[in-house]
């Protein structure tokens, strides 16, 4: 019980996602934030304002923190289909240099 | 990116490359402004008196005490990315050797906000000639600093000063001022930016930007010490906190 209990907590934290996940992450963060960037300096520019460019720019990178950093599903629809510890041990011949492992 | 240390990591990391990226746009894009600083400085009475630096000093040294006009129209200083300006008036004077670069001392200077600037009690303000000097004491304080930044007359950057006092005596290193020739007042300022170089004042042309026009005074001469003191030899003091002080 208290080792489930800890393997959630575990899995909570760490937020691991899939490998189509870290994909969409990376092109998420690089568009968000150059976008974001760009989009101030236009708009500080356009209404001579420093202060907007400084605050649209921290909203993107609030934005872009929000959207990322935590393990949302849109990162986790292409689980990888690992085999399964019980399955190894039972029943499959491995053959690692004609010696017969698991 | 498989964990929430590595994204967080990720993010952060590419944000200083955006934050750096956009400052260097930035201070670049001031480049675009054009800028025609222009203004008039008149000498209006000089007068050099023997003084000590401190009161303990035996040393008795002269000062000039320069009294002078300045109008200026620095107001296309003034663009997105400016902080504030520094506005200084030097006195130029050769050297009394020969082979030595002339010397330069400042006797007057002001800190000239930009609107974008957050008021702060050092910030230059603007003599009114409309209104009285005696002032109500305003128990709100927000009321009182908003009510002191709008009080000059003219709009930003512009300044009408008639005979005005100097904030600094000037003395030379001889310790010997009188019967100096061919003595000039010039202004200068330095361009503070919220990120980017600051600029100094310059005579030429560069791009969109023009150099400065005028700013220079005619050529006059220390006149020889006074015995007798004429006239108000005060130094300027008004609004602002820290006047003459180092900030």
């Amino acid at each position: 019980m208290a080792d489930q209990l800890l393997d959630k907590v575990r899995d909570a934290v760490e937020g691991q996602i899939d490998f189509e996940g870290q994909r969409l992450a990376e092109l998420i963060t690089t568009v968000l934030l150059g976008a974001s960037g760009i989009i101030a300096f236009l708009v500080g520019f356009m209404a001579q304002d420093i202060y907007l460019t400084l605050y649209i720019s921290l909203g993107g990178t609030a934005l872009t923190f929000l959207a990322v950093v935590p393990p949302w599903p849109v990162y986790k629809k292409n689980p990888i289909p690992w085999l399964s510890p019980h399955t190894a041990v039972s029943g499959f011949n491995i053959n690692v240099d004609g010696k017969k492992v698991g | 990116m498989h964990s929430t240390v590595v994204r967080v990591q990720n993010v952060f990391g590419f944000f200083t490359t955006v934050a750096f990226c956009v400052a260097a746009v930035i201070a670049l894009s001031v480049i675009v402004n054009p800028q025609s600083p222009s203004a008039s400085v008149q000498l209006r009475n000089v007068q050099v008196v023997r003084g000590r630096p401190h009161y303990y000093s035996y040393k008795k040294e002269e000062y000039a005490h320069i009294k002078f006009n300045l109008d200026t129209d620095l107001s296309t200083l003034f663009n997105w990315n400016t902080k504030q300006v520094f506005l200084y008036l030097k006195a130029i004077y050769p050297s009394s050797k020969p082979n030595t670069p002339p010397s330069e001392a400042i006797i007057w200077d002001a800190i000239l906000p930009a609107s974008s600037a957050p008021n702060h009690q050092n910030y230059y303000i603007h003599p009114n000639p409309k209104k009285s000097q005696t002032k109500k004491p305003s128990k709100n304080k927000n009321a009182k600093s908003k009510a002191k930044r709008d009080e000059s007359p003219y709009p930003r950057g512009e300044l009408h000063l008639q005979n005005q006092r100097p904030k600094y005596q000037i003395t030379d290193i001889t310790g010997r001022l009188q019967n100096r020739t061919d003595v000039v007042l010039e202004l200068g300022w330095n361009v503070q930016p919220w990120v980017g170089a600051l600029v100094w004042a310059n005579k030429v042309d560069f791009g969109v930007w023009e150099g400065l026009k005028g700013g220079v005074s005619e050529r006059f001469k220390f006149p020889e010490i006074k015995t007798k003191k004429e006239g108000d030899l005060g130094t300027e003091k008004g609004g602002e906190k820290n006047r003459g002080k180092p900030a």
